[in-house]
């Protein structure tokens, strides 16, 4: 197993006036296992579509991770799917992407637009060979992966934005190419680079898309492990334990809390250097520690976290925010969304007897709670995650 | 002379901020940049009481409503 690091991300925008959406994306695996992404189109759009895409998109996703060959998955397809009765045909187009070993890219491809393929940030033209099952041509490629690339897959919503309204035909699949090539970063995360496309769609649809549009990413990343401490340990005598299995890991160290950071400042005989300047009104201000990446203050800041990855497997409407602004909650989450594979807590369990005061607005007693539910956001985005209490 | 400001989670909780955004209005105000130093401090340890202000190494405790009178009577003293 080599260094390398799958990670996914795919945003999906509802025709306008729909509720359902008649795209699908459906994923097994993904990090550092074999992953099968699946997006599926169904016909039309609304409950039908839904249905389709949903039946199409889990069926092949199931199937397909669990290595049954490509013709019996086509044909259970072909067979399940319910007929249209306005239409009389069952059908849902669709993309699937394998990544195995963390070596080979297998693209099975129907109908959909072709996926595009970023490799160092240009256009790659990868081999193709079309094969039909069950009357249906599909496309597949197979070819070694290198790191930094990026798989764009996306329904046919995608390349209609704009038609005879900006554009006589709409945006191609070459112009899409050459917007992912101009806004292309190394440091990217597939969520970022499938939301940079959808929000261009939605621009040229005039913020009212006329097909369900979606884009899912998939990025081959190196590993960034963060390690982040928060709370001094029950017993002071373990102090110097969890600092030195703290700083004995590889990558990222954030320091949360204020008599945390004062355990850390002791350990590496460093002093804390504490600002005033609120970024943020709600987040109190970062400190500085020699030796460390990030000091903040705890529960607060934390908190502001956990708000941000909840929203950001949601809707992702805060984003914006995190992702420029300089307070201690957007400088965590950016490390802990974006950059990060494998997310380390160290949790002290030590009882602050400040927190336990009624008049104040929030509950402390939740500080273990709240980083239970943050490591649960952390392994929905697909990170490695690991607790550690002392 | 030097004021530190409790920037810690229970003193942020009880107005650490509305503190430091009047105590720096104050100091611009009376023209004293040169002569106060404001600086932040991670948790006093007396988190009960609060928000912990310290002025050079002798400890206060402030409600944000304080802080005006806290300036006039126990830090511009200290400045003649």
């Amino acid at each position: 197993m080599n260094d390398l690091w799958i990670e996914t991300g795919s945003i999906s925008m509802n025709k306008h006036g729909e509720t359902l959406c008649g795209d699908k994306v459906e994923l097994a695996g993904g990090g550092d296992e074999d992953l099968t992404l699946v997006l599926a189109d169904g016909l039309g759009s609304g409950v039908k579509a839904n249905i389709l895409s949903t039946l199409t998109s889990k069926i092949l996703c199931t199937m397909i991770s669990g290595g049954i060959p490509l013709e019996e998955c086509v044909s259970t397809i072909a067979s399940t799917l319910p007929v249209c009765s306005v239409r009389k045909v069952a059908y849902s187009t669709f993309t699937i992407i394998r990544i195995l070993d963390n070596k080979t890219a297998r693209i099975i491809q129907f109908d959909n637009p072709a996926t595009i393929v970023l490799r160092k940030g240009e256009l790659f033209d990868y081999p193709r060979v079309t094969r039909v099952i069950s009357g249906k041509t599909i496309w597949e490629s197979t070819f070694p992966i290198e790191l930094d690339d990026v798989f764009i897959a996306m329904s046919d919503g995608a390349e209609y934005a704009g038609v005879g309204d900006l554009m006589n035909f709409g945006w191609t699949r070459d112009s899409i190419a050459d917007y992912a090539m101009a806004n292309y970063l190394p440091e990217n995360s597939a969520k970022f680079t499938a939301g940079l496309i959808i929000d261009e769609c939605d621009r040229l649809y005039g913020g009212s898309p006329g097909d369900d549009t979606t884009v899912a990413v998939v990025r081959v990343r190196g590993r960034h492990p963060v390690n982040l401490v928060v709370g001094p340990p029950e017993h002071k005598e373990d102090d110097v334990r969890m600092m030195n299995l703290f700083f004995g890991k590889e990558g990222t160290k954030i320091v949360c809390g204020g008599t945390t950071s004062n355990v850390v400042s002791r350990y590496l005989g460093q002093p804390i250097v504490a600002s005033l300047d609120y970024h943020d009104p709600d987040v109190p201000p970062i400190s500085r520690i020699k030796g460390v990446d990030l000091t903040t203050e705890g529960v607060i800041t934390l908190s502001k976290v956990l708000t941000y990855a909840e929203d950001f497997l949601d809707q992702a409407k805060l984003a914006p925010a995190w992702s420029t602004q300089k307070d201690g909650a957007s400088l965590i989450a950016r490390e802990l969304f974006e950059n990060a594979t494998d997310v380390n807590f160290f949790v002290g369990r030590a009882i602050n007897p400040a927190h336990q005061n009624p008049n104040l607005p929030i509950t402390f007693g939740i500080k273990q709670q709240l980083i239970t539910s943050l490591a649960d956001c952390l392994k929905k985005m697909g990170k490695h995650v690991r607790l550690s209490y002392f | 002379m030097k004021i530190t400001i409790c920037i810690g989670s229970s003193c942020h909780l009880k107005g650490s901020r509305q503190i430091v955004e009047e105590l720096q209005r104050l100091v611009a105000e009376k023209g004293l940049k040169d002569k106060i130093e404001l600086a932040g401090k991670f948790c006093m340890g007396n988190c009960q009481n609060g928000v912990c202000v310290t002025v050079d190494e002798e400890p206060f405790s402030l409600r944000p409503e304080d802080t005006k009178s806290f300036f006039e009577n126990d830090v511009l003293p200290r400045l003649k």
